[in-house]
């Protein structure tokens, strides 16, 4: 007999915080749980969702990135610049910036040997410090190329258009790491990661892929930042890097590495979305959600270490019967 | 540890200094000078705690935010307890952080990086909460200003201050039983746990003292902008990182020397001065620190690299 | 032996790293067929050969032949490409992945593609080679369900989905019980009948003397002894070769057992035990505690030392402590060597003497100051009665060789004030014999000025020259106490008594 694995435990939190979420705010603010209500904050969590999928692939292979919100105010304040200068379609600039970013972080962890939290810090500051050079002291940059609020605000069958696109980025996200070959090897390496190079692998540049996907996503989530804003922000983003983590965490990420889902991160966001505008609702000061969002991201590393002291528990009594045979 | 040579981040600085010292119009005043300690002694003060944390193992996020939030605090209730009660009060609440930190950390086992993440988002939240955002003036006091504005015998305060606060962590680092345990525990902290040591106490301890220095540096801090900012220093916690990293600490714990973080942000201090003085946008002092922190800690990679082929040699 | 039947040919290889010579002239020489002990003590260049072999260091001259062909590797993958599949000590395995996928490792590591699904290896095969290595479990689990035997066996099973040429066995049975190791090493001769040929280093005369054919013998970078068989030599030519020194003489027999000093009453491995263990160890004795890999019996002695939790109740000379609270042990005279030294053991950042002193800093530090002088005054002479080499207390202890890392820890259980007990888990694992003979020297000189020790080890040749009594643990409990001049034999049986009746 084989005990069960622990994913599905895991990969469940994010859901069933939701649902205690829901509960608790339906009882103490009326007009919470409401279809409009649903809808609007269904509406505001791609930015946060995007960012936290980034985050995934960088806390599955045992990092961190503390700069994706600084990377996504730059390319997104990027993406509008040239939005201005070419037309609405190089918005999307905002992805090869965030590729570049995402680039620079890879390679200083993966192939420079940098701790993760030292050379995201390196960037954090650089790129915060860019995006102020670039638009003169944080001016925000209107975007003048053409009128976004249809697409990011107007619904369509639920969602709007740019919340559908955010959703298929996800999606692809889910494809690349369940069902792609890079996707294996990132959770080998957060798995085992001397391992990898035995059997054929380049740790290096798998480590340095993960930090490439995680600022691509920071770059899409800069595009949707400044499509919902209609302009670029260049300031706009701190705090988001800790929401992404705790929403990856909440999410069922190990911070051990080699442990995760894309949609358990997505619920994840939601959760901390629906905290967000449920204290909003409930007439708390704003500064308050702030409070409750440091309170999210203790208890998301209180879960991460209970389940895995529960879990290695019971493994290890498991296994204890397994050398009997 | 002792360090025979000076290290090498000292060489760093005074090359830095004295590239200041001739293309940098104004930087070799007395009165700049004086300016950049000032600015320099506060960064020192907090980021001897920082160094304490990052010996640990551990990482500090959560300075910036505390500051804030004593500040906050202090002036709310200075009218009621006067002003050396509500400094002191301000001082509580940073140690009180850093006392939460060193638990979630120690007895619980939290990364510190999401631990200390999450007290900067709940102190600073608190922080505006207390006074709704916006900047509260302080009723000014001569006792108030007296750690931003005084000096004793000629020399600021502040500076005094960090003088004796680098001091404080020289003979704690190299000559009291707790800061040896703070390298055992931040170069193995299942060995030092299997040696008997009580890891998570002395991590806690290490959180409190290091909390005890930012508490320092907040009172000073207070006292300079004499109001309740909640939005004090946010980069506070960043430049500490920057000035140990810098100053050749590894992150990954167990190793570091008082003289390297005094060198470390000195390095930083400067860098922020010139920047300011030759004109540029404020911007680039983020750039340059962000910069300086991915450069020297790649130099001394190789340093290490070396180090290490060294010691194979002489085995 | 006609020369078409070498598989792999290695002659004069050097390697230096820095002013260090790993080594200078070695040949070794494997045969289709055969398996090929390769024997050296730590630091005599074995692990830089198996490494070289293997593709994962480039040598700095010498010439590797693969079947005649002249080949030179510049990765893992190059190596695996031509052949030579290596099964490590340290698992290169996935916990967190399935058995499937960690049997496709290979073919989802390498190379390009996109789709994961088209990269794993058929089923059917996969499930053929976990027949052939005798495992049955599901494809599907996670392998981090499977105990460490298990796994073992999942990464010979997945050699085997190579063309495996020459087969690299790294100090494969470290973590098997003997059922696991025989199971494996039916696996390694099956894979030979059909003309593969297998090079095995391992610690154990024992497995060694089972298994291989032929034996390599490197001595300071070079080979002493080159591809001979192996029942042309006894142990004592081998050992002599791999020293050139003698082998150390049985302990010198207790006259009479003293007073009580470390007593654990009511252990239980598990929790459905019925029934719990006891276990005495008097002053000035050394019990040796003996069992296989897998057995319980490193648990049982970190118990002893409070470095493990669990039922019962533990005194040591008089005064009980809670199981797990290993700062009360110390501070009542319990020593402690764990068994993984980098990762339980070593301040490997810290100096050497720093690494020692910390178990003295109560006594050397006064109302929380310390003194410096009065640290180096107690630390250094033990450091000196070690043979500590290099003789600098200063050095990190990442510089120092192995040995050398292992008396670190050994001076510092010996630092420790008012030490009454040492509990010492494999306290020579990975060890030159130089080291293991200067580490026996002190672990006899401590009982003899009246410590109580306990040695728990799986190495049967360490106990012999050590212990006063034996306790063999099998299955989480134990199973015999056997006197000190029981023979080796008997040992044997009590360690894999289940299996002999």
């Amino acid at each position: 007999m084989r005990p069960l694995s622990d994913s599905g435990t895991r990969f469940l939190v994010a859901p069933a915080s939701i649902l205690a979420a829901l509960a608790l705010f339906g009882l103490a603010t009326p007009g919470f749980l409401t279809l409009d209500n649903g809808l609007s904050i269904a509406g505001q969590i791609w930015i946060l969702a995007l960012l936290a999928v980034g985050q995934m692939f960088a806390i599955t292979v045992r990092g961190f990135d503390i700069s994706v919100g600084a990377v996504a105010a730059l390319s997104g304040t990027l993406g509008v610049m040239a939005a201005n200068a070419f037309g609405l379609p190089a918005l999307l600039l905002a992805v090869p910036v965030g590729l570049a970013c995402g680039t620079v972080n890879g390679w200083l962890v993966g192939r420079a040997r940098f701790q993760p939290i030292v050379a995201t810090l390196g960037t954090v500051l650089a790129v915060k410090g860019l995006a102020l050079l670039v638009t003169g002291d944080g001016q925000a940059v209107p975007l003048e190329a053409g009128d976004t609020a249809e697409l990011a605000f107007d619904t369509v069958l639920g969602l709007p258009p740019l919340g559908w696109a955010a959703l298929a980025c996800i999606l692809i996200a889910h494809l690349v790491l369940r069902h792609f070959v890079l996707g294996r090897r990132l959770l080998m390496l957060g798995s085992n990661p001397e391992a990898v190079a035995l059997v054929g692998g380049t740790p290096w540049r798998i480590e340095m892929r993960a930090y490439q996907l995680c600022g691509a996503f920071a770059g899409l989530a800069g595009a949707l930042m400044t499509a919902r804003a209609g302009a670029g922000l260049p300031t706009e983003g701190a705090g988001m890097e800790l929401q992404s983590i705790a929403a990856a965490v909440i999410g069922g990420t190990a911070l051990a590495g080699g442990r995760a889902n894309v949609w358990a991160v997505l619920a994840g966001a939601t959760f901390v979305q629906v905290v967000l505008t449920g204290l909003n609702l409930s007439g708390v000061s704003p500064f308050f959600a702030q409070i409750a969002v440091g309170a999210v991201i203790i208890a998301s590393g209180l879960m991460d270490t209970g389940l895995r002291f529960l879990l290695s528990r019971l493994s290890r009594t498991f296994q204890q019967k397994g050398t009997f045979q | 540890m002792r360090i025979k040579r000076p290290p090498a981040v000292a060489l760093v600085c005074l090359g830095l200094f004295l590239l200041c010292c001739l293309l940098v119009p104004r930087f070799a005043t007395f009165g700049n000078i004086e300016n950049v300690l000032r600015v320099a002694a506060i960064l020192c003060i907090v980021a001897c705690g920082q160094a304490i944390v990052i010996i640990l193992g551990g990482i500090e996020f959560s300075f910036g935010a505390s500051v804030a939030l004593a500040s906050v605090v202090t002036v709310t209730v200075l009218p009621t307890t006067g002003p050396i009660a509500g400094l002191a009060a301000g001082g509580a609440c940073v140690i009180g952080i850093g006392a939460a930190n060193g638990w979630l950390v120690g007895r619980m086992g939290l990364p510190p990086v999401i631990v200390t993440l999450g007290t900067l988002m709940m102190a600073s939240g608190t922080a505006a909460w207390l006074v709704g955002g916006l900047p509260l003036d302080a009723p000014p006091s001569a006792a108030f200003s007296w750690p931003a504005r005084g000096r004793v015998l000629g020399m600021p305060v502040s500076i005094l201050a960090a003088m004796l606060a680098c001091l404080a962590l020289h003979l704690l680092l190299a000559h009291s039983r707790i800061g040896r345990l703070w390298y055992h525990v931040g170069a193995n902290p299942l060995a030092a746990r299997l040696a008997g040591i009580d890891v998570a106490r002395i991590t806690l301890l290490g959180y409190v003292v290091a909390g005890a220095f930012c508490a320092v540096g907040a009172i000073i801090l207070t006292s300079r902008v004499a109001s309740g900012q909640p939005a004090l220093a946010p980069n506070l916690p960043f430049e500490t990182i920057a000035a140990c990293a810098i100053g050749g600490l590894p992150l990954s714990g167990g190793r570091g020397h008082v003289l390297q973080v005094v060198f470390g942000v000195l390095t930083v201090a400067m860098l922020n001065n010139a920047v300011v003085l030759i004109n540029l946008p404020v911007a680039w002092q983020l750039v340059l620190l962000g910069l300086a922190v991915l450069a020297s800690v790649g130099l001394q990679k190789d340093w290490a690299a070396l180090k290490r082929l060294a010691g194979r040699t002489a085995r | 032996m006609p020369a078409s039947d070498e598989a792999l040919l290695a002659t004069g290889i050097a390697k230096t790293y820095g002013a260090t010579c790993a080594l200078r002239d070695a040949r070794l020489t494997l045969r289709r067929g055969r398996v090929h002990a390769l024997l050296g003590e730590n630091g005599a260049g074995k692990s830089t050969l198996v490494k070289i072999l293997v593709g994962a260091v480039t040598p700095d001259a010498g010439r590797l032949d693969l079947d005649g062909a002249a080949a030179a590797f510049g990765s893992v993958t190059q190596a695996i490409h031509a052949g030579i599949v290596p099964i490590h000590q340290h698992l290169s395995l996935f916990p967190e992945l399935s058995v499937h996928e960690n049997l496709s490792a290979f073919a989802l590591a390498g190379g390009s593609g996109l789709w994961a699904g088209w990269r794993l290896v058929d089923p059917s095969r996969a499930r053929g080679w976990l027949a052939e290595v005798g495992l049955d479990v599901d494809l599907a689990a996670p392998l981090g369900t499977l105990s460490l035997g298990e796994r073992q066996l999942v990464e010979v099973a997945r050699a085997l989905s190579l063309d495996c040429r020459v087969l690299v066995l790294d100090e494969p049975t470290a973590a098997l019980n003997a059922g696991e190791a025989d199971r494996l090493f039916a696996v390694v001769r099956r894979l030979c009948a059909n003309g593969t040929a297998a090079l095995f280093i391992s610690h154990r005369f024992d497995e060694i003397e089972a298994l291989a054919d032929d034996v390599t013998v490197l001595r300071d970078g070079r080979t002493v002894i080159d591809a001979a068989l192996i029942r042309r030599h006894s142990r004592e030519e081998l050992t002599h070769a791999m020293l050139g020194a003698g082998v150390e003489a049985r302990p010198e027999r207790l006259c009479a057992r003293a007073e009580p000093v470390l007593v654990g009453r009511g252990f239980a491995g598990r929790r459905d035990a019925s029934g719990g263990t006891d276990v005495t160890v008097h002053a000035g004795e050394i019990v040796g505690l003996a069992g296989l890999i897998g057995s319980g019996a490193l648990t049982l002695a970190a118990w002893l030392a409070g470095a493990q939790a669990g039922a019962g109740e533990l005194s040591v000379a008089g005064h009980g402590f809670i199981p797990g609270d290993r700062r009360r042990a110390a501070a009542l005279g319990i020593a402690y060597v764990p068994a993984d030294r980098h990762a339980e053991g070593l301040f490997a950042r810290l100096s050497a003497r720093r690494n020692v002193s910390v178990s003295a800093l109560g006594h050397l530090a006064r109302l929380g100051w310390l003194r410096a002088s009065q640290e180096a005054e107690r630390i250094d002479p033990l450091l000196r009665r070690l043979k500590l080499h290099p003789a600098q207390p200063e050095a990190e202890a990442a510089t120092f060789s192995g040995g050398n890392q292992q008396k670190l820890l050994i001076a510092r259980c010996l630092a420790l004030p008012g030490l009454k007990a040492m509990v010492l888990l494999e306290p020579t694992r990975g060890v030159d014999v130089a080291a293991r003979s200067v580490i026996h020297d002190a672990i006899r000189e401590a009982a003899a000025a009246g410590l109580a020790v306990l040695v728990a080890t799986s190495d049967l040749d360490e106990l012999m020259v050590l212990a006063h009594r034996y306790l063999v643990v099998r299955d989480n409990r134990l199973a015999a106490e056997l006197p000190q001049d029981a023979p080796r034999a008997a040992l044997l049986s009590a360690l894999s008594g289940s299996m002999a009746a």
